[in-house]
């Protein structure tokens, strides 16, 4: 019988949603949640002998945790640890990416995972561990743990999986070396001939891809433009009033500066939980530059600082969560007048 | 041109103009290369010259310009490129190379980064 | 082409070729070779296809040739005079050819093993090959001995394909060469084909010679395809053996063959353009500008581009890419990687998005186990000290651990082999 362990994160433990997001690590014999369905696909080839679980929040926050979890795992000597799936959930799937990286190159043991495409644990894990394919929602839970259980168990018992596109995992940018049929002139001369024709040809080898943004022209009259402030730095009214996630963060926040000259300790902190946050906690205007803004101002070198800012956090949050945001307040933006934006980062 | 190198050869040999002696290893040429390429300087030779990989020969030489403007991007992207590229080859370590490897051996490495070094910038 | 397939290789008191079986007179070729005054002793040895033999450290790989009819001699600036070649009639002695081995530098690197896994990647080990050791006399320095030994490897295949120059080859392939107007007339409606042939051209260990000329100090400039079957380059590189281009390849480079087996059926193949790959990034501006210039004056609809080398030269790939397609002239590239032993690493130095088509040669850092032979050629320590060989390498038991780096033409970058990655 091939022994599993099951990763999962609080809310599938059923010990509750983000107020539970803070309890560490914690094990149980036996399946919990998803891992009932698992263990059903597994049509008795296979069993789930424990079920490890953890907060999404806690896990992220403390180093520590991962080497719990891993000890934890460890005891249980499986054959393969399947954590998740995660679906969209981007704290959930960095910590099964973690978890099934770190296991696969601590203890040499097969890990499988499953996410959705703009899952930020996709770019981060793809190339440590093999995720597959989920939808966004726990409603795709059937259909993964389908897809998910066989690939597992072959997995387990040591066998070569197929390419990402047949066995439908993301691929993991591995370069795997194989004897083609026709020699490579011959190979190349018959993708120009595609290329030529206008038909599809598949490059052996895909370029990386680098999002390039052209920069705009140079704002003409500075001293005349309404400038506005948009950070991936976490800088929020104290509190946190809109709760934008320490990392992943899937929203962000609009907030009034309207007579604001200086952003001070006792108004204002930073969310973000990526980097030491006592510099930025001290004096926030490191990081949301507003006292310099305001001097800009009076020099008359900007015409104004616009009222509002806009400042998210840019912990492992998806690229296309960040484009989404910026598609609705660039609207706002220009809809206020601005003609200039500074964008901060930490 | 500033000629940067950690090889005495072509220190040597270009006594006559303007050389930057980084006493340090390959890499820090390219990073010694790099803080100048963000001080405006271009790049003028390809800091992955040669056929030898980053972990083989422990020298490089690298030519630069004098003159300083805006940043120049192909230089900062070259040189980024050839810093990730000797990372990469860092990972798999030659305990034979640099530190333990035979004087011999050593000049042979040296020679070749001279004479690449040479002819590129031959009659310039 | 006069096609004479060689099967064996003998050492016999008289050199000549008799049906398929090439003999060589050993003493009166070793004299030859040693006219050299660089050279103080040359050994000459046979490693045949299946054999348990390893050579290394490889310098060149060349094929003996001869010219039967048509202008000029094989190797142009060589062994014969500068006059245009590719013309006319070539036997070739197919299945034969030498090796030239020689510690030229410390690190000198190359195998080619005649059996077991390293077989599998080297074209050169399906080969009857005579190999040549050459040593020079004391004193010589590295840029001497490197081209003394360039030269014994020249010497020899001349040597050995003048046997075949009055043989009536059983085999002739023709290769048209049509002018350029010419062409048009003929294929109208086919899409007009370039091969742009980048030449390792840094410096010692890493040149290239086209007629005689060292490739760092030329143009951009054009040849007939045929003028790469007789000589017209060969090859002064020494490094990185599993990516560089041999004489061997020169001669019978892929790409112009594969280019002809489908010109006039399927593309009109117009032309070779050959272009260098400097260190000075000044020169690869000019280089580049010039390959894209010359697809452009050709009327060009695609162009392949084959590359030379690691590093530097994936810079030299990306501009000639990138500058071509700006043209309008779609390209593809062929390549290798170095994408580390877990081939998790980013492949090139060099990266562009107009390089969409590309074809890989393999990722050059796969690590294989080279089981021990009966029979060494060469200098067997050298090993540890070769691309893709680490300090531990060469095993107790005689069996090597290496990188495919080690393997002489393992992930060629003019598409020679079948070996690629995914």
């Amino acid at each position: 019988m091939i022994k599993v362990v099951h990763y999962i994160n609080q809310f599938y433990a059923g010990k509750g949603g983000e107020e539970m997001a803070n309890i560490p690590p914690e094990k149980v014999k036996g399946f919990v949640g998803p891992g009932m369905a698992f263990n059903a696909a597994f049509k008795g080839e296979a069993e789930i002998v424990a079920t490890v679980f953890c907060g999404d929040s806690y896990f992220n926050e403390n180093k520590e945790a991962i080497d719990t979890v891993i000890a934890m795992i460890k005891e249980e000597q499986p054959d393969i640890v399947i954590c998740g799936p995660a679906f969209n959930a981007g704290r959930y799937g960095v910590a099964c990416g973690t978890v099934a990286s770190e296991v696969k190159a601590q203890l040499g043991i097969p890990t499988l995972t499953g996410m959705y495409d703009e899952n930020p644990g996709v770019d981060m894990f793809k190339s440590k561990t093999i995720i597959m394919k989920t939808k966004d929602s726990a409603a795709g839970m059937r259909k993964a743990v389908a897809a998910m259980a066989p690939v597992a168990l072959r997995m387990a018992k040591g066998e070569e999986l197929g390419s990402a596109a047949a066995e439908g995992y993301f691929p993991t940018g591995i370069r795997k070396g194989l004897f083609e049929e026709k020699r490579g002139s011959a190979r190349a001369v018959d993708m120009l001939l595609k290329k030529l024709a206008g038909e599809e040809f598949e490059t052996e080898y895909p370029m990386p891809q680098f999002d390039r943004v052209q920069p705009n022209p140079a704002v003409v009259d500075l001293a005349h433009a309404k400038v506005a402030l948009v950070t991936s730095g976490g800088i929020v009214p104290k509190g946190n009033p809109d709760h934008i996630e320490s990392s992943s963060a899937s929203h962000y926040g609009k907030y009034d500066i309207e007579g604001v000259q200086v952003l001070t300790d006792k108004t204002y902190e930073t969310a973000h939980g990526g980097y030491d946050p006592v510099y930025a906690n001290a004096d926030p205007n490191r990081v949301l530059p507003v006292d310099v803004m305001r001097e800009f101002e009076k020099e008359g070198r900007i015409g104004e600082l616009s009222h509002y800012y806009y400042a998210t956090v840019g912990n492992g949050t998806a690229v296309a969560s960040a484009k989404k945001f910026a598609d609705t307040f660039s609207k706002e933006l220009i809809a206020d007048g601005v003609q200039a934006v500074i964008l901060t980062s930490t | 041109m500033i000629i940067l190198t950690n090889n005495p050869d072509v220190a040597q040999t270009f006594q006559d103009r303007n050389v930057l002696w980084v006493d340090g290893s390959y890499r820090d040429v390219l990073i010694e290369a790099r803080d100048m390429i963000h001080q405006g300087r271009r790049l003028l030779t390809h800091p992955l010259m040669g056929s030898l990989k980053p972990n083989e020969t422990p020298y490089r030489s690298v030519a630069v310009s004098s003159e300083q403007g805006d940043l120049d991007m192909d230089s900062l992207l070259l040189i980024e490129n050839a810093i990730e590229t000797f990372d990469k080859f860092a990972q798999v370590t030659r305990p034979d190379r640099g530190v333990n490897t035979p004087e011999r051996m050593l000049a042979d490495f040296r020679l070749i980064d001279l004479s690449l070094i040479e002819s590129a910038l031959e009659d310039r | 082409m006069g096609i004479i397939k060689i099967t064996d290789i003998q050492f016999a008191a008289e050199s000549k070729v008799e049906g398929s079986v090439l003999y060589v007179n050993r003493d009166e070729l070793k004299a030859h070779i040693l006219e050299d005054e660089t050279l103080a002793s040359c050994e000459l040895d046979i490693a045949k296809p299946g054999e348990s033999v390893r050579i290394t450290p490889v310098k060149d790989v060349i094929e003996p040739r001869v010219k039967v009819s048509g202008e000029g001699g094989v190797f142009p600036g060589w062994m014969a005079k500068v006059k245009t070649v590719g013309s006319g009639r070539t036997n070739v002695l197919k299945g034969a050819a030498v090796v030239t081995t020689g510690k030229i530098v410390g690190f000198q690197e190359g195998i080619i093993d005649m059996c077991g896994e390293g077989a599998k990647y080297s074209p050169f080990s399906q080969l009857n090959n005579l190999v040549l050791c050459v040593e020079p006399v004391e004193g010589t320095l590295q840029h001497a001995y490197e081209k003394a030994v360039r030269l014994a490897g020249l010497k020899a295949a001349t040597y050995l394909g003048k046997l075949a120059k009055d043989i009536e080859a059983e085999e002739v392939r023709t290769y048209e060469t049509p002018t350029i107007t010419e062409g048009i007339k003929l294929y109208p409606d086919l899409p007009r084909v370039g091969y742009v042939l980048m030449l390792q051209s840094q410096g010692l260990l890493h040149d290239t010679y086209v007629y005689g000329v060292d490739a760092k100090q030329s143009l951009t400039t054009m040849l007939y395809p045929t003028e790469t079957m007789d000589g017209a380059i060969i090859s002064g590189n020494c490094v990185s053996a599993c990516d560089k281009n041999t004489t061997y390849h020169h001669l019978n480079n892929p790409v112009i063959e594969d280019l002809y087996a489908r010109h006039g059926k399927d593309l009109n193949f117009v032309g070779v353009i050959i272009t260098n790959e400097n260190v000075y990034l000044a020169d690869k501006e000019r280089s580049s500008d010039w390959s894209a210039k010359l697809c452009e004056y050709l009327g060009l609809d695609g162009a392949i581009i084959s590359q030379e080398g690691f590093g530097n030269p994936d810079t030299d790939l990306i501009m000639n890419c990138k500058k071509i397609e700006a043209k309008g002239v779609k390209t593809v590239i062929i390549t290798d990687e170095y994408a580390g032993q877990d081939g998790a690493s980013q492949s090139l130095a060099d990266a562009d998005i107009a390089a969409n088509a590309c074809v890989t040669g393999g990722n050059a850092n796969t690590v294989i186990h080279l089981p021990k032979m009966d029979k060494v050629i060469g200098h067997i320590e050298y090993v540890d000290k070769i691309a893709g060989g680490w300090s531990g390498s060469l095993q107790e038991d005689g069996s090597i651990v290496a990188e495919l780096q080690v393997i002489t033409g393992a992930t060629n970058e003019m598409g020679f082999n079948t070996f690629s990655a995914r």
